[in-house]
C-alpha cells in the first residue's frame, strides 16, 4: 500500500539522501541543497508516514567523539519500496543523489 | 575584536533557537530543540571551524537556524490543522454553518451585554395600551410640541367626559438636582400625579410615598439616570432629592425604553394637580372610553373641545400605540423590503442543472435544500441581532436614532446576506455542497458565436464542473452543472471521493 503513496518531488529527494547514506539532517541538507525550514517538517511527515524511522545515538559514542549526540534517520521497508516507485516516476532522482552502489569507482 | 565576535555568534544562534523552541507545541518543544542544538554543533563544525570567524559561515548558520522558526511554524499549522473540524475545509458546507453559527452567537451574547439592547428588550414587554392617545393643539399636530397649558387642561378635566375616562399631565422644564454628580441640570417633567397609572407602566423598585418633611411629592428616576447617578442601587426608593427649591422623595424607577411620550427626561415629579402652574406648557394624555374607542378611524382622531367662553378649540390626538416601534417591527418590515428587492441584486433561482444523464439523487437533493434553508435560518438571527447591537450600543442613544439604524443596517444586512446565501447556494456542488474552485477563463468573447466563454469551476472531491457563461446568449443563459465520470478520477487521486452517486 505504502508503495503507492505519491511522494512530492522534495520528499522522494530526501528519502534518495537517506538512501544514498546522509543519515543526518544536516547531511541531508548539504546533499538536496534544501533549507533547514524545508527539510527537518518534511522528514517528520515521511516518519508520521512510517517511511523512515529515527533514533538518537548512543550518548557514550558521543561523549567518546567530545560532541551532542545526533539523531539519525533510516529508511524503512515502506520507504525503499515508495523511493522504488519514486525514482520510476522522477528518473533524474538518481543522477541527482546518487546512491553508494551507483556511484562509480 | 574576532575572539569576542566568536563568542557572539555562538551565544546569538542559541539564542534564535530558544525563540523558535517558544513556538513549538510544548509537548514536542523538548525533542525540537534538543535535535537543532545537536544539528547546530556540526553545521558549526562544519561551516565555522574553532578560531576561525568569517562573516559568510556565520551567515550560513544564522540561515540555519532561522530554518528553525519554519519548522516551528509548520508544526503549528499542523497542530491548528489536527484542531479543525473534521473533514472541514473552507470549502466545505461544515465550515460555513460553523461560521454562520458563530457569527450568531457573538451576536447574541452581545446583545445580552449591551445595555442599550437590554433595554429596548425591555420596552418591547412594556405593552402600551391601545386604547392611549397623546393630544396636541390641530395647528402643530405631529409635531411633539407642548401646546396645552396646565389651565386648558384643568379646564377640560372639570368637565363631563363621553369619549375620555382618565387623563394624565406633564410639562418639562431644565432644573438642577441635589444630590446629582456634575452640577448640570436635568430635565425634569412635572406631572399629574397618576401620569403613570395612565400609561399603566408600573415602576421598579416602587415604595409609597412617605409623607416625610410634610412633603407628599414622589420623583419618579428614568432607567438612565438610575445607572448613570445613583450606580443602579435597588434600595434607591424611599431617598430624599431636592428638585429646584422642593424635596422629593424618589417612588421608583422608570423600565428603560418604556416611555413613550415626547421629551426624554431624567426624573418625573409627581405633584398634585395643583400645584402644576397654570402656564406651564405642556403635553396631555388621555384614556379612551369604549365610546371614544368606536370613534377613532386609523391612529388619528380630531378632537374639538369648548373652552371658556364656549369657544371651540381644535385638537388632534394620537394613538400612542402606533408611536412606539419595537425592534421586532422594525426588523420584520426591514425584512419585507429586503426580500423585495432581493431580485434586483441577484438572481433568485438556484442554477440549471444539466447533469446530461445523471441526476443526484434524493436525499442529495434534500440535503442541498437542507444546507440553504439552515443558511437562511442562522442568517435570518445574525440580521435581527447585529443591527440591534449597532442601533443599540449606547443607551444614551434616542430612540429614533436607533430605529433608523437598526432599519437601514437590518436592511442591508439581509439584502447582502441573502445575495451572499444564494450565490454561495449556486457555487455548491450539488453532490457534496463543496464549494467549486479554480476558475478557469474559457474561450474568448470575441468568438462566443463559435464557441462558449465564460468561466469553468471544478469541485475539488471531482464530482462535477460548474460553467457560467461570460456573456448571457439565448442558448446559454445560465449557469451548468457537467458531472464528472469515473474517467476523471485520476485527477483527484487524494480527494474524498465518497460523495459520488
Amino acid at each position: 500500500m505504502a508503495s503507492e503513496a505519491k511522494l512530492s518531488h522534495t520528499a522522494a529527494m530526501i528519502l534518495q539522501a537517506i538512501h544514498a547514506g546522509c543519515i543526518y539532517g544536516f547531511g541531508i541538507m548539504e546533499m538536496t541543497g534544501l533549507p533547514s525550514g524545508t527539510v527537518y517538517p518534511a522528514m517528520r511527515r515521511l516518519e508520521r508516514d512510517a517511511l523512515i524511522r529515527s533514533q538518537w545515538e548512543r550518548q557514550s559514542i558521543a561523549d567518546a567523539e567530545q560532541r551532542p549526540p545526533r539523531k539519525y534517520y533510516r529508511l524503512t521497508a515502506a520507504g525503499r519500496a515508495t523511493l522504488e516507485s519514486s525514482r520510476k516516476r522522477y528518473p533524474l532522482l538518481e543522477r541527482l543523489i546518487p546512491s553508494e552502489e551507483a556511484k562509480p569507482v | 575584536m574576532k575572539p569576542r565576535l566568536g563568542s557572539v555568534f555562538p551565544a546569538l544562534h542559541l539564542g534564535l533557537l530558544r525563540a523558535a523552541a517558544l513556538l513549538v507545541p510544548p509537548s514536542q518543544c523538548v525533542e525540537w530543540q534538543r535535535e537543532w542544538r545537536s544539528e547546530l554543533w556540526h553545521v558549526r563544525r562544519e561551516r565555522a571551524p574553532q578560531g576561525i570567524v568569517s562573516w559568510r559561515a556565520e551567515r550560513e548558520v544564522t540561515l540555519f537556524c532561522l530554518g528553525a522558526f519554519h519548522d516551528a511554524l509548520c508544526l503549528r499549522r499542523h497542530a491548528l490543522l489536527r484542531l479543525r473540524l473534521p473533514g472541514a475545509t473552507p470549502a466545505s458546507p461544515a465550515y460555513c454553518i460553523f461560521w454562520l453559527a458563530l457569527a450568531l452567537v457573538a451576536s447574541f451574547a452581545l446583545s445580552l451585554l449591551l445595555p442599550g439592547v437590554r433595554a429596548a428588550n425591555e420596552s418591547v414587554r412594556a405593552q402600551t395600551d391601545p386604547g392611549l392617545i397623546l393630544i396636541e393643539h390641530a395647528v402643530t399636530g405631529g409635531n411633539s410640541l407642548a401646546t396645552v397649558s396646565a389651565a386648558e387642561f384643568r379646564n377640560w378635566r372639570s368637565r363631563r367626559q363621553r369619549y375620555f375616562d382618565r387623563f394624565a399631565f406633564y410639562s418639562i422644564a431644565r432644573e438642577n438636582i441635589m444630590p446629582a454628580e456634575g452640577g448640570s441640570p436635568w430635565t425634569v417633567a412635572h406631572a399629574t400625579a397618576n401620569l403613570f397609572s395612565v400609561l399603566d407602566i408600573p415602576l421598579r423598585f416602587s415604595a409609597p410615598v412617605a409623607g416625610v418633611h410634610g412633603n407628599p411629592t414622589g420623583a419618579v428616576l428614568s432607567c438612565e439616570a438610575f445607572e448613570r447617578e445613583f450606580d443602579s442601587n435597588p434600595r434607591i426608593a424611599g431617598s430624599m432629592v431636592q428638585v429646584g427649591r422642593h424635596l422629593a422623595q424618589i417612588v421608583g424607577v422608570a423600565p428603560c425604553g418604556a416611555w413613550p411620550l415626547p421629551g426624554k427626561v431624567d426624573l418625573w415629579l409627581l405633584e398634585p394637580e395643583a400645584a402644576v402652574a397654570p402656564g406651564a406648557m405642556g403635553y396631555v394624555v388621555a384614556h379612551l372610553t369604549a365610546l371614544g374607542r368606536a370613534e377613532m378611524f386609523g391612529p388619528t382622531v380630531a378632537i374639538t373641545v369648548y373652552g371658556a367662553g364656549d369657544s371651540a378649540i381644535d385638537l388632534f390626538g394620537v394613538e400612542l400605540e402606533g408611536r412606539t416601534r419595537v425592534p421586532m417591527d422594525v426588523f420584520r418590515f426591514a425584512l419585507l423590503l429586503a426580500f423585495l428587492c432581493l431580485p434586483a441584486v441577484t438572481s433568485v433561482s438556484m442554477g440549471e442543472y444539466n447533469f446530461n444523464s445523471h441526476k443526484p439523487s434524493w436525499p442529495r437533493r434534500l440535503c442541498r435544500w437542507s444546507f440553504l434553508c439552515a443558511k437562511i435560518a442562522l442568517l435570518l438571527p445574525i440580521v435581527y441581532y447585529v443591527p440591534l447591537d449597532l442601533a443599540w450600543w449606547h443607551i444614551s442613544t434616542s430612540s429614533y436614532a436607533s430605529e433608523y439604524v437598526q432599519w437601514i443596517a437590518s436592511f442591508l444586512l439581509c439584502l447582502f446576506g441573502m445575495r451572499w446565501v444564494l450565490l454561495d447556494q449556486r457555487q455548491r456542488c450539488p453532490v457534496c455542497l463543496r464549494r467549486v474552485t479554480h476558475p478557469a477563463q474559457v474561450g474568448h468573447a470575441s468568438r462566443m458565436f463559435l464557441s462558449w466563454n465564460g468561466t469553468e469551476l471544478i469541485c475539488m472531491g471531482g464530482h462535477t464542473l460548474l460553467h457560467v457563461p461570460g456573456l448571457p446568449t439565448s442558448w446559454f443563459s445560465a449557469q451548468r452543472w457537467l458531472y464528472l465520470d469515473s474517467s476523471w478520477d485520476f485527477l483527484f487521486a487524494g480527494s474524498s471521493q465518497s460523495g459520488r452517486t
